[in-house]
């Protein structure tokens, strides 16, 4: 009888050990296996790959919002801050010409966005555009005075534009900015063009520094004439005996000789190319300014202009009373 | 008794096994190495795709192909010493959205590339396909790339004459930038491998428009071809296709000739990369093409209108606008030129 029972529980013990050799060799093949539960992996990895999205674009906005820096105090290291001015009128490009101005600006270290409207209010457009820049911005609102708009059909040459919006951003500069702020002021227009290279050539301007601008006067640039490091004339084919022959974007004021200068301001009553002579004036003489782009060699800026789309289905639907859908913006 | 014993003691020893085995496929460690495994695959087809990509082709008749990647040598990073932004990071998860630009050129070429550039500096995974109209490369586009900072590779393929021109006499014209979008097409298919795992949406972008962050994001998803609305296109503020309360597309919002099979514009939809590849007959329609159908010539070979996804809201939000830029009127340059023509403008 024990012998029975011996023998029956080696027999057990075989068994068991071959079941738990099976077993485990059945394991490793499984292991070597692609796993056919590929419901559950794909899941997974699907969720690893929506992780990874949110992931980039919390990254970039992260980078965004690191962009805006602190506004207590300059991020390290200090930079002077560039005060871009840009004047602005609603029109249907508007939101189109900001948009891509802010992705330029976007790149730029201590760059502060002051958009000063053509507009009694400011508008929602731009307040909502502003605020999903991500850059630090300043959002002004002045209206031209009636006789100094222009009006429809007038070229645009006829009356002098954005004046009083960029006095007003000086005015804001002059009571916002002491002393011993630094930084260095740029008027740029919403429809030009500016390379990341040029911010940097303008940043540590001491008086006013000026670089040539592409596309403009009629011609495929104008410079300043430049020999020996310093400023000797300008090189213009239209109206060259202004007293400063340039564009609004060929040139930067250093803040400090601003806020020393607080009667210095552009003129509604300039002449057709005269606006920029009208604030330089007061500020600096050719001889004092500072060249820049490669003693004004390198084309950094173009004076870019955008055609006014064509409406002519819109304005025919309108009439009709089936004009497109004003919630959507565009 | 003792018989009782020695079934107690086999069922003991034989329940852990049957436990293991019956938990094996449940267990989140095999998952786990089921995962790393499919990574390492994917790695092996990434790897072999920047290879190809590193490969130069041999200079062709009519086009060359020149490409780049995120490394750069110490050379030409010494040259980028005024970028001071590069693009994201390159993700191993998002889906690569490759910009194909036709571009020709003009006194504006180069601010356009140039913001269009700062554009594309804050879209991850970006790879850009600038497209020349010459029958030899550019300086000033190749250096305008490099310096980027961007993905790209530069392709160039000659317009016929006619079509440079804008001699539209005859109505079956080639548009502008046909055979430039094709050879952009070409590159795809010749330098990616069709696999199930190649994730990618190819978007036409031409250089004088504007288009919203937001667009990149909304189009990364495409699974066959995805459409949004366009700004200032047809004469209207903007066209939209128009979105059932499914969610489908069942029509076009637009005055011009809204029964044509796609009444979009090159701006207001993105192509699957694999449905590209997957379809290699389908390219631009050379000739032949009324106006206003060239897109319909590509995407009727590629998908159905009720297979169009709608994004931007159910095409409710506008992302991008098809703006135009002004040709300067350079009248003071006169016959001999007013400016030093060696200076790059």
């Amino acid at each position: 009888m024990k012998m029975k029972m011996k023998m029956k529980l080696k027999n057990v013990f075989m068994l068991y050990f071959l079941v738990s050799i099976c077993g485990l060799m059945y394991a490793l093949t499984q292991l070597g296996q692609p796993c056919d539960c590929t419901l559950h992996s794909r899941q997974s990895s699907d969720l690893v790959h929506s992780r990874d999205r949110t992931i980039s674009r919390l990254q970039g906005e992260l980078k965004r919002l690191q962009a805006r820096g602190n506004p207590e105090g300059p991020p390290k290291p200090a930079l002077p801050t560039i005060y871009t001015v840009t004047p602005t009128y609603t029109r249907l490009v508007q939101k189109a010409e900001l948009t891509r101005l802010s992705q330029t600006l976007l790149h730029v270290p201590s760059l502060h966005w002051v958009v000063v409207e053509d507009s009694p209010v400011k508008t929602s457009l731009v307040s909502e555009l502003l605020k999903r820049s991500g850059l630090p911005y300043t959002h002004l609102c002045t209206q031209t005075p009636k006789d100094f708009k222009l009006q429809e059909g007038d070229p645009n040459w006829l009356k002098p534009r954005g004046v009083e919006q960029r006095n007003l951003a000086l005015q804001w500069l002059r009571e916002n900015r002491g002393p011993s702020d630094e930084g260095v002021v740029y008027f740029a227009d919403d429809d030009n063009t500016y390379s990341l290279r040029l911010f940097e050539e303008m940043r540590f301007t001491k008086r006013v520094s000026v670089w040539p601008v592409g596309l403009v006067g009629g011609v495929r640039f104008e410079r300043p004439l430049v020999e020996r490091g310093k400023v000797t004339g300008f090189y213009t084919a239209w109206k060259p005996n202004r007293p400063f022959p340039m564009d609004m974007a060929g040139f930067a004021v250093s803040l400090p000789l601003l806020l020393a200068n607080p009667a210095a301001r552009f003129h509604l009553s300039a002449q057709r190319g005269n606006l920029e002579s009208s604030l330089l004036q007061a500020l600096v003489s050719i001889e004092e300014l500072e060249p820049r782009a490669s003693n004004c060699t390198k084309v950094l800026v173009w004076h870019t202009r955008t055609e006014k789309p064509k409406m002519k289905q819109e304005d025919a639907l309108i009439l009709q009373g089936l004009g497109s859908d004003p919630s959507v913006e565009v | 008794m003792p018989r009782r014993r020695s079934v107690l003691t086999t069922l003991l020893i034989v329940l852990p096994w049957t436990i293991l085995l019956t938990i094996w496929h449940q267990n989140p460690a095999t998952r786990y190495l089921t995962i790393l495994r499919k990574e390492t695959y994917e790695n092996s087809s990434a790897k072999s795709l920047q290879f190809l990509i590193n490969v130069t082709k041999i200079k062709e008749e009519q086009h060359t192909a020149c490409t780049h990647q995120q490394e750069v040598t110490p050379a030409q990073q010494t040259a980028r010493r005024y970028v001071y932004s590069r693009p994201p990071g390159w993700s191993r998860w998002l889906p690569t959205i490759y910009v194909i630009t036709p571009t020709y050129t003009r006194p504006v070429q180069k601010a356009e590339l140039t913001r269009l550039a700062n554009t594309f500096l804050h879209v991850p995974n970006l790879h850009w396909i600038v497209v020349e109209d010459l029958p030899r490369r550019t300086n000033l586009v190749d250096s305008l790339l490099e310096r980027s900072g961007l993905n790209f590779t530069h392709l160039n393929v000659e317009s016929p004459k006619s079509v440079r021109i804008g001699l539209a006499k005859d109505s079956s014209h080639t548009p502008r930038g046909t055979l430039q979008r094709n050879l952009g097409l070409r590159w795809l298919r010749e330098n990616l491998i069709l696999s199930d795992s190649l994730e990618g949406v190819v978007y036409f972008a031409d250089d004088d428009n504007t288009y919203s962050l937001e667009l990149f994001e909304e189009m990364r998803s495409t699974q066959k071809v995805s459409v949004w609305p366009v700004a200032f296109v047809g004469g209207l503020r903007y066209e939209a296709p128009k979105v059932n309360t499914a969610g489908k597309v069942v029509g076009w919002k637009t005055v011009f000739d809204p029964n044509r099979p796609f009444a979009i514009d090159m701006a207001g939809f993105a192509i699957n990369v694999r449905l590209v590849l997957k379809r290699p007959w389908a390219n631009f329609q050379l000739s032949g093409v009324k106006g206003g159908y060239q897109e319909t010539s590509l995407l009727k070979e590629l998908v159905t209108i009720a297979e169009l996804e709608p994004k931007a809201a159910n095409c409710t939000k506008v992302l991008v606008w098809h703006t135009r830029t002004e040709k300067p009127t350079l009248v003071n340059e006169g016959r001999q030129g007013f400016t030093d023509l060696k200076v790059e403008v």
